[in-house]
C-alpha cells in the first residue's frame, strides 16, 4: 500500500513538474522530427522499400531522443540537492523509481503518439488499421527504454561527461528492445500487416527482468 | 594448404592480442611497484 | 615469483599444445578445408570470455552486498580480460568468415551478439574512468555490471531472432551439428587451455590493482602524517 501512495504522490510531483513548463516535450519532439527528416535524406523515401525503413527510422529517433530526454530526470534532483530530501520523504526507494519511469514511460508515448500522425503522412504508411497494435508495442517498448534509462540516469547524473555517459550506457543495454519493437512495427506496417507475437514476448521478458532488477538494486542507486 | 594463411593470421592476431594485453599489464605493475617503493621509503623517512 | 612463472609456463605449454591439436589432430573438414580450424580459437574465446563476464557479474553481485574493495578490484579485472577475450572472437571471425564467404562480416547472430556484449563492456570499462569518487565508482560499476550481464541472454535472443527473420550466412555453421567426437575433444581442451590463460591474466590484472589499493591506503597515510 505505502509503495502505491508513495509512488503515486511522487507521480504527481513529476508530471506537474514537466506540464508546468513542458519544455521536456516539446523539445523531444521536436529532435524527432529533426531526425525523421534527416534520415530520410539518406535513402529514397518514396519507394517501396522505404516502409520497412520507416519503422527501423521511427524507432530509432525514438530511442535517441529517450537518451536525450532522460538526461534531466536525476540531474534535476542532483542540481537542486532534492535526491536527500525525496530519499527521507520515502519508505522505499523503489517508489521514487517507480513514480520516475511511469513519468518517463507517459513522456515517451506522448511524444511517440503525436509523432505518429506526422510520420504517417511522411512516408505514405496507413496507422490506423493497426493502431491498436501499434500502441501496444509503442508502450511496451517505452516501458523498457523508461526502466533502464531512469537506472541509468541515476548513475550518469554523477558522472563526468553525462551527456554522452547516459546513450553511451543506454543504447547497447537496449539492444534488444531496439530489436523487438522494430521487427513488430515492421510487421504491422507491412502491406499485410501482421503481428509478431515473438516480439512482443520479448519486450514483455525485458520489461519484467529489468523491472525485477530495478526493483532488487534500486536503492543501492541512490545511496548517498 | 588452401587458406593456411587466414588460419595463422587468427592464430597470430589472437596471441598478439591476449601478449599485449598481458604486456600492458606487467609493465602498469612494475611502475606501480616503483611508486609504492618511493612512497613508501618517503614515508619511512618522515617518521 | 616461482609459482608465477611455472604456472605461466603451465600456460603457455597448454595453448602450445591446443593449437598443435588444432592444426594437426582434428580431423579435416569436407566443407570448409583447412579454415575450419579457427573454430578451436574463436570458439573457445567466446566460451571463455562469458565466463570471465560471469566471473564479474558474481564479483559485482558480492560488491554490492559486502562492499570489501577486492570483490571491485576482481570485478574490474574480470570484465578487462572478458574484454580482451571477446576482442579475439571479434577479429577471428572476419578472418574466417573472409575465406569462406568472400565477404569480412556477415551479421551473423552470434557475431553480431558479440559485438554488442563487447560494446556493454566497453561502456562498463568507460564509465570506471567517468566516476572519481572511488566508493562511488564501485558500487555504480557493480551495478551497470549486473545490468549488463543479465542483458546479455536477452541480447544473443533476440539477435538470433531477428537473424532468423533474415537468413544469411552463419560463420560457425552450427558447431552443434556439425562437430564430430574429435573436434568437440579439441575444442573442450581449447576451452581448457584458454581458461588456464583467463586465470594467468586474471591473477595479473588482480594483483595490479590490489597495487593501486594498497597505493591510495600509503597515499592517505602519508596525507595524514
Amino acid at each position: 500500500m505505502s509503495l502505491r501512495s508513495n509512488a503515486a504522490v511522487l507521480l504527481g510531483k513529476e508530471l506537474r513538474t514537466e506540464f508546468r513548463s513542458r519544455e521536456l516535450l516539446t523539445t523531444t519532439v521536436v529532435f524527432i522530427l529533426v531526425i525523421i527528416v534527416l534520415f530520410s535524406f539518406t535513402f529514397d523515401p518514396t519507394s517501396v522499400q522505404s516502409r520497412r525503413f520507416a519503422a527501423s527510422l521511427l524507432w530509432l529517433a525514438f530511442l535517441f531522443a529517450a537518451s536525450l530526454m532522460l538526461q534531466p530526470c536525476f540531474l534535476r534532483e542532483q542540481n537542486n540537492d532534492t535526491l536527500s530530501a525525496l530519499r527521507l520523504s520515502v519508505t522505499d526507494p523503489f517508489s521514487i523509481f517507480v513514480a520516475k519511469l511511469v513519468a518517463n514511460t507517459l513522456f515517451l508515448l506522448l511524444t511517440e503518439l503525436l509523432m505518429l500522425p506526422v510520420f504517417s503522412i511522411l512516408f505514405n504508411v496507413p496507422v490506423f488499421p493497426v493502431i491498436g497494435q501499434l500502441v501496444l508495442v509503442l508502450f511496451l517498448g517505452s516501458l523498457g527504454v523508461s526502466i533502464a534509462g531512469t537506472a541509468l540516469s541515476a548513475i550518469s547524473a554523477q558522472a563526468r561527461m553525462r551527456e554522452l555517459l547516459l546513450p553511451l550506457l543506454l543504447l547497447p543495454l537496449l539492444a534488444p528492445v531496439l530489436v523487438a519493437s522494430t521487427q513488430v512495427t515492421v510487421g504491422l506496417l507491412d502491406t499485410t500487416p501482421f503481428m509478431e507475437w515473438k516480439g512482443i514476448g520479448f519486450l514483455v521478458i525485458f520489461d519484467a527482468v529489468f523491472l525485477t532488477a530495478l526493483w532488487l538494486f534500486g536503492e543501492y542507486l541512490l545511496e548517498e | 594448404m588452401k587458406n593456411l594463411d587466414s588460419v595463422f593470421a587468427a592464430y597470430l592476431f589472437a596471441w598478439g592480442i591476449f601478449f599485449v594485453y598481458y604486456l600492458s599489464v606487467a609493465r602498469r605493475a612494475s611502475a606501480l611497484r616503483d611508486d609504492l617503493e618511493r612512497l613508501k621509503n618517503s614515508l619511512n623517512r618522515g617518521k | 615469483m616461482m609459482k608465477h612463472t611455472l604456472g605461466g609456463a603451465a600456460v603457455v605449454l597448454l595453448l602450445l599444445a591446443a593449437a598443435y591439436a588444432a592444426f594437426f589432430i582434428a580431423p579435416t573438414d569436407i566443407k570448409q578445408g583447412l579454415v575450419y580450424r579457427i573454430l578451436f580459437l574463436h570458439v573457445s574465446s567466446a566460451w571463455t570470455g562469458l565466463t570471465a563476464f560471469f566471473i564479474c557479474f558474481v564479483a559485482n553481485l558480492m560488491y554490492v552486498w559486502r562492499r570489501t574493495p577486492r570483490w571491485d578490484w576482481l570485478g574490474i579485472s574480470a570484465a578487462e580480460v572478458g574484454l580482451a577475450f571477446t576482442t579475439v572472437v571479434l577479429v577471428t571471425g572476419p578472418i574466417w568468415a573472409h575465406p569462406v564467404w568472400g565477404i569480412w562480416w556477415t551479421w551473423d547472430a552470434r557475431l553480431t551478439s558479440t559485438f554488442v556484449l563487447w560494446l556493454l563492456y566497453v561502456s562498463y570499462l568507460l564509465l570506471r574512468t567517468l566516476v572519481e569518487e572511488p566508493d562511488r565508482r564501485a558500487l555504480f560499476s557493480a551495478l551497470f555490471g549486473i545490468f549488463a550481464f543479465i542483458d546479455v541472454p536477452l541480447v544473443f535472443g533476440s539477435i538470433r531472432w531477428w537473424r532468423t527473420q533474415h537468413p544469411q550466412p552463419i560463420v560457425m555453421g552450427e558447431p552443434g551439428s556439425g562437430l564430430d567426437p574429435t573436434m568437440w575433444s579439441v575444442l573442450r581442451f581449447s576451452w581448457l587451455a584458454m581458461l588456464g590463460l583467463m586465470t594467468l591474466l586474471l591473477l595479473a590484472r588482480y594483483r595490479l590493482e590490489a597495487m593501486r589499493g594498497d597505493l591510495e591506503i600509503l597515499r592517505r597515510e602519508g596525507e595524514a602524517a
